[in-house]
């Protein structure tokens, strides 16, 4: 049932309308194309954010919710809505695809037309998860952001672009079809106990039915897996440096700010509020894979040499943050998850954008060949050194919330757990800086002073897709109960969906 | 007897069909629109009276032809096959100076044995259609008579074939005597009526070589070597064909024997069957991963979907009917994506000599984009990627093997994990058609106008099982209701 205008559906499918319409432009348009692009991302953008303001303050429920019989035969709707967790996402997603569109203008230069219409249908994927109801359609979006991503890699990709590819969608295909498995189970439990299959794959419906206690360990091992492929958790992560490191500037930058987050939102969504006891029984192993992910990302990206990997292993270490705040089962672990999935959303797009922006002009990531580049090029190193101090976690920039209220709520849960991610943030700030003085600090390198005048600093453009980035950083640095003010709702819901706090 | 012509009407259309088409070409020979045109004509007269008595069931020739709902689906999708392998070889085979006019009768006689096939009341029935069904079939694997590929292809594919059948007819004869009738309800009822442990060791015989043969049909491991040689050996439409339209008529036969006939005997049957399943989805996905042929690829992998329409029977075994709907259904979706994806082949390697390795399909992407989409649809949907119709239709047999729990659970967990390996070597493809350089010295994909009808209802068919699965799932539901 669709009540109004449906604002979701137009969300979702703008970017695939748009992807056809620039198949319909001439190859030979490169500009037109470009522009076309960048226009239909920003209007997703602008429409996103009016869902925004109008989901402000609807509490608990899901607002704009549509509901229309897909296939009526196993009861799979087409059901759509968003709150305040999904909303937040959705946001991020519109505005990095148009930073990422933006990004791409320098960078991509051969078929470019088909770099667009992927981009444009990977973000109509990564919308429609975030904003799905129904399993089925869920797992659909799930699928289908995989093809882009895909053909993101393969196509504009580095040298070993094919290798990285193929293990990303391997490992993450593994995960999801064995979550579609548990998926059928679930809707078929719920057929044999209520007699019919109306409402098996909706989440609303499905939210609450009690499973029986073996078909809960196994779905919620399902989806775990996939999710946890997704985050990646320890150790199933092997996947995401080789294609970190493969993709090109957008593609890192969607995979570290939108991709990622696809599975701790999977977790607070569906995972844990299905099968909340499964969860339970599960959560000490998630706990632990957690705290090794925290700390085996943050040791292994000490001793990397390339930038981009060592950002991706960061990004394993962070992340791990967001699983073991969901897996603390109490209000501020869980507020900390968020905060943390959103925060990295902005600090490591930003600086993988700033990677990508260094490569352009030297064409190298070994962290070895560089040093003094701030002599050269001081706005870049001032950008540079802002975001990696938000990585660092400084108090006063967003990165610090998300961790500290993390850590918090794992302390209320297990203060051993606490205590041993605590030493973490050390780490961070060990691999972190250590690299921003090799890079930055210093006499210039040999092979930056060969680079001569392409060294150049940071252009208009560029600074134009970090400052938004940059600004919100900032704001939900200081303020960051703006955020959680607003997914607190969702927050409540899940909590009383996930069950009593761990003993 | 009037009643028994109109029932078996289909049937006759089709054989008219086919002797007509010999006969256009007697009176205009080497002209190769007329026989298209008279086959499709055929077609289109065949599925309108399908149609037309869609909704009632009616017994003919003493029992033998049961005209009913699943009779009426398969010969829609035979029709359906047939009409798309009609449209997108004539331009593979006038290419090497190879008939249109044979190659269209004996498309049609083959779609004659699978109508058969579907309507069979009886043993007797099931087994001529079979080979009404299968005979054609040798005859289009050797169809290009001077390449030694084809020839050597068609001789194993009709000894083996001969060889399976012998061994069927075997099995079904031991059937016959033993339970003393050749109906397939009545054999169903008796062996229900039989008091339980009442098995005898004729009966085991019986479905042991029945087993045999039938896995032989399918192509399923390990009675398999025949599929690959028969596949890479024959022009690239029959092989499209040959991948498709026997093995949908032999898991009608399947279904006719082991899901109506020996039912009762279910609990002998299934854990059999189940390993079968298993081993062939496994070793069809390990063996297609090293391929480097496509044919050949394309042939592992079509005994790896076997695989999974296996894992329909057994959930079907286990009780839960709705495994042989999901049967269907992935039977309709296989034919559409694996013809498409044998058509593009088809347009890519129109010309004498072209190879079928997978450099043949290097930079596609670039030199002609949009046959590189539809090659990408199809391999998307053969991988099982939503929106198209391969994701559906795993879906659907997933979906029957949890209801039926036990077994048929674990073997939709191999069946998924499957999928995965599969996706390795059909996104292979993909990399070579977007991700590589073109290879010097290609031979430019020829664009006839039937080829890319043809094309066209496969894409459309792929794509709009997979958005639109509702009426398809109707059609079914249909089908097994009668």
């Amino acid at each position: 049932m669709i009540t109004g205008f449906p604002l979701l559906s137009a969300i979702i499918f703008l970017p695939l309308l748009g992807a056809i319409g620039i198949g319909l432009l001439p190859s030979s348009r490169p500009a037109l194309i470009r522009l076309g692009a960048l226009a239909v991302s920003l209007v997703t953008f602008s429409l996103s954010l009016a869902m925004l303001l109008g989901i402000r303050g609807v509490g608990g429920e899901f607002a704009f919710t549509e509901k229309v019989d897909w296939i009526p035969t196993f009861g799979i709707t087409y059901h759509l809505g968003v709150d305040g967790l999904s909303g937040a996402l959705v946001v991020l997603t519109t505005l990095l695809s148009w930073i990422c569109i933006l990004a791409s203008f320098g960078p991509i230069k051969t078929r470019v037309k088909e770099y667009f219409i992927s981009f444009l249908i990977l973000e109509t994927g990564m919308l429609g998860v975030f904003l799905s109801l129904d399993l089925f359609l869920f797992y659909i979006f799930w699928e289908i952001v995989l093809v882009p991503m895909y053909l993101i890699i393969g196509i504009w990709g580095g040298a070993d672009r094919i290798y990285a590819t193929i293990k990303f969608v391997l490992y993450t295909l593994v995960g999801s079809l064995l979550m579609l498995v548990a998926m059928l189970a679930t809707a078929f439990a719920h057929q044999a106990a209520t007699g019919s299959w109306q409402g098996a794959f909706d989440l609303l419906t499905l939210r609450g039915s009690a499973f029986d206690p073996g078909l809960q360990l196994f779905a919620f091992a399902a989806f775990a897996l996939a999710f946890a492929i997704k985050v990646p958790m320890f150790p199933f992560h092997t996947w995401l440096p080789d294609a970190h490191v493969q993709a090109p500037t957008a593609g890192s930058v969607i995979l570290a700010g939108v991709l990622l987050k696809l599975g701790g939102y999977g977790f607070i969504r569906f995972a844990i509020p299905l099968f909340p006891e499964g969860a339970h029984a599960f959560a000490p192993l998630m706990i632990a894979l957690s705290v090794i992910a925290i700390i085996y990302g943050a040791i292994v990206a000490i001793v990397q040499t390339d930038l981009k990997k060592l950002i991706a292993y960061s990004s394993v270490s962070h992340m791990g943050f967001v699983t073991l705040g969901i897996f603390s089962f109490n209000q501020q672990g869980v507020d900390g998850a968020i905060l943390q999935m959103l925060n990295h959303g902005l600090i490591t797009s930003g600086l993988f954008l700033l990677v990508g922006i260094g490569y352009e002009r030297t064409h190298d990531r070994e962290i070895a060949k560089m040093g003094g580049w701030a002599s050269r090029t001081p706005v870049y190193a001032a950008l540079f050194g802002f975001f990696l101090f938000a990585s660092v976690g400084l108090p006063g920039l967003s990165g610090f919330a998300g961790e500290f209220l993390v850590l918090l709520g794992a302390f209320l849960a297990n203060p051993m757990v606490a205590g041993a991610s605590t030493l973490v943030m050390i780490l961070a700030a060990v691999y972190l800086l250590w690299m921003y003085q090799r890079i930055f600090t210093g006499p210039l390198s040999s092979f930056l002073s060969g680079l001569g005048s392409h060294l150049t600093d940071v252009t208009p453009t560029e600074i134009l897709t970090l400052a938004p980035l940059a600004a919100m950083i900032v704001a939900f640095g200081i303020l960051p109960s703006i955020l959680t003010s607003s997914f607190a709702a969702s927050v409540a819901t899940f909590l009383a969906a996930a069950g009593p706090t761990l003993p | 007897m009037n009643g028994d012509l109109l029932t078996i009407a289909p049937l006759i259309t089709v054989i008219v069909g086919a002797l007509a088409v010999i006969v256009s070409d007697a009176i205009t020979p080497a002209r190769r629109l007329p026989p298209i045109g008279i086959a499709l004509a055929a077609l289109g007269v065949t599925a309108a009276l399908l149609l037309s008595r869609a909704g009632e069931t009616s017994v003919a020739l003493s029992g033998a032809y049961v005209a009913g709902p699943f009779v009426v689906y398969l010969g829609l999708l035979g029709v359906a096959i047939s009409a798309i392998t009609l449209l997108v070889a004539p331009a593979f085979l006038a290419a090497r100076k190879l008939p249109t006019a044979e190659f269209a009768a004996t498309l049609l006689f083959a779609l004659a044995g699978a109508i058969l096939v579907g309507a069979a009341g009886d043993l007797i029935t099931l087994f001529i259609g079979l080979e009404l069904m299968v005979i054609p079939g040798y005859l289009l694997a050797g169809y290009a008579k001077r390449d030694p590929l084809s020839t050597e292809g068609a001789i194993k594919y009709f000894l083996l074939g001969s060889f399976s059948s012998a061994i069927l007819l075997f099995g079904l004869v031991i059937l016959w005597g033993s339970v003393g009738t050749a109906s397939l309800d009545g054999i169903a009822f008796a062996l229900a009526a039989a008091p339980e442990g009442a098995a005898s060791p004729a009966l085991a015989v019986a479905l042991a070589l029945i087993t045999t043969g039938v896995a032989f049909k399918i192509a399923a491991v390990p009675f398999h070597y025949w599929t690959p040689d028969a596949y890479q050996g024959s022009p690239t439409p029959i092989t499209g064909y040959l991948s498709v339209g026997p093995k949908v008529g032999a898991f009608a036969l399947m279904i006719k024997l082991f899901l109506v006939a020996l039912l009762p005997m279910a609990s002998a049957w299934v854990p059999i069957i189940a390993i079968l399943a298993a081993a062939t989805m496994t070793l069809g996905n390990l063996v297609a991963l090293t391929q480097g042929n496509v044919k050949r690829m394309l042939a592992y992998s079509s005994i790896a979907h076997t695989g999974y329409l296996m894992v329909g029977i057994v959930a079907a075994g286990s009780g839960e009917a709705s495994g042989v709907s999901a049967i269907l259904f992935y039977a309709a979706a296989y034919a559409f994506m694996n013809l498409g994806a044998f058509a593009v082949l088809s347009a890519v390697g129109v010309s004498v000599g072209a190879s079928s390795q997978l450099d043949a399909l290097a930079g596609l992407g670039r030199r002609h984009p949009f046959l590189a989409l539809l090659a990408t649809v199809f391999l998307l949907s053969l991988t099982g990627i939503p929106p198209t119709a391969g994701f559906f239709a795993k879906t659907a047999i997933i979906l029957a093997a949890v209801q039926a729990g036990g077994i048929a659970t674990l073997l939709a967990i191999v069946a998924v994990l499957n999928a995965a390996i599969a996706a390795f070597y059909y996104l292979r493809v993909v990399v070579y058609l977007f991700m590589r350089e073109p290879v010097e010295g290609q031979p430019e994909p020829v664009s006839a106008p039937l080829l890319r009808l043809g094309l066209l209802l496969a894409t459309l068919g792929t794509i709009a099982l997979g958005l639109a699965p509702t009426p398809l799932l109707e059609a079914v539901a249909t089908a097994i209701g009668g």
